[in-house]
């Protein structure tokens, strides 16, 4: 399974780094104002906000064909969470768009948005 | 089919350089949070967003007689992207896109330049010169400058191939970049880039890459290649602002859509 690629240093992510857990609740309300709280998912799901800056142009088509060759948000990979090491092995790109602005030589920017996948 | 004018020196932009990559993926999501997604490859599109300053009267005539003779967006041209590598598959030699002669065996998995494990071996077991090239419908005309990482067990001349052009360089031991700058042939509708090691000659390679423009920049992965032929304007106006005696600014939009 592919693997999201790290910069040179081997890190994945800069500052800041953004990450998000989300859980998937129902909440049934009635008409007693008392509310019914379940859980409709099997668990929580995991979103990375990956923003990079002063890229080199090296790094920065590392990414483009990372992205590519995934096609968008198509294809499912392995990516371990900076944060704590542990490794989600079915993730995804959250979209089918990616911007990389190059404002100088060695001084590019990007950011992807990766995405755990439920299943 | 028409080519996107190099600037006087060479070389497509200045930076800033915005790049957009797009695919389309149909995603039906599930009640239980799976999805259910379909790939579409032929719904890819690239833009670039090219802005330029301090252009020379020459360049801007250049840029907006070629904006005229497209119509703006009406018609197509080829167009070398200038934040990649033109060759498509550079860390994958033995991809279809290359052409190796018969006696030059490629052998994968060797420690790049970069650290990586994407360098080749190649080994010529001929009695005369192999090559290995791979060749672009790029431009006749245009300055390409051909680079690639190479390394060899004792000191051996290798050709770097660019067309009919060719340079021979020493590959040493420990990697070392070579770099070979051209202007095509204007009559040329394709050029071939690639090496050529002599009989019996054994070198480790990586990273080639070729950009259209007079030295090598940072080598940069590639799959896709970078010469877009059917890239067109986005826009049907161009405007510019001339800022001082010969020298003006403008910026430029380009579309690139797999399926048009």
């Amino acid at each position: 399974m592919a693997t999201f690629p790290a910069l040179k240093t081997k890190a994945v992510a800069q500052y800041p780094a953004s990450k998000a857990i989300r859980f998937q609740n129902q909440v049934l309300r009635f008409v007693d104002g008392v509310e019914q709280r379940y859980r409709d998912s099997a668990g929580p799901l995991h979103r990375w906000l990956i923003a990079l800056n002063e890229l080199d142009e090296s790094e920065l088509a590392a990414l483009e064909d990372f992205f590519a060759t995934n096609e968008g948000q198509f294809e499912s990979f392995s990516f371990t969470d900076p944060w704590d090491g542990q490794t989600y092995t079915n993730c995804s790109l959250a979209a089918d768009e990616m911007d990389m602005i190059a404002t100088g030589e060695m001084r590019a920017k990007t950011s992807l948005t990766v995405t755990e996948n439920r299943g | 089919m028409s080519v996107f004018p190099q600037l006087g020196p060479g070389g497509f932009s200045q930076f800033p350089v915005t790049k957009r990559r797009r695919t389309r993926t149909v995603v039906n999501p599930a009640v239980d949070g799976t999805s259910i997604k379909l790939a579409d490859p032929a719904g890819g599109s690239l833009e670039w967003r090219l802005e330029y300053r301090g252009l020379s009267d020459a360049e801007l005539d250049n840029l907006q007689q070629f904006f005229s003779d497209m119509e703006g967006s009406l018609n197509g041209f080829t167009f070398l992207d200038p934040c990649g590598n033109l060759l498509a598959w550079s860390e994958e030699l033995n991809n279809a896109v290359w052409h190796a002669d018969p006696l030059l065996a490629l052998t994968g998995g060797v420690t790049d330049a970069m650290g990586g494990s994407n360098g080749w071996h190649a080994v010529n077991s001929g009695g005369g010169p192999q090559s290995m090239i791979q060749t672009l419908n790029a431009p006749g005309g245009y300055i390409y400058c051909f680079s690639v990482y190479g390394q060899a067990a004792q000191a051996t001349t290798i050709s770097l191939l660019a067309g009919s052009q060719s340079v021979n360089r020493t590959v040493d031991t420990g990697w070392s970049r070579l770099s070979f700058a051209v202007v095509s042939d204007p009559t040329a509708t394709s050029i071939a880039f690639g090496v050529q090691i002599p009989a019996g000659g054994a070198v480790d390679l990586f990273g080639p890459q070729v950009e259209a423009q007079p030295a090598a920049s940072v080598y940069k992965t590639g799959t896709t290649g970078g010469v877009y032929e059917g890239a067109r304007f986005q826009d049907d106006t161009i405007t510019y602002t001339t800022t001082d005696v010969n020298r003006h600014s403008t910026t430029v939009n380009i579309f690139y859509a797999d399926d048009l």
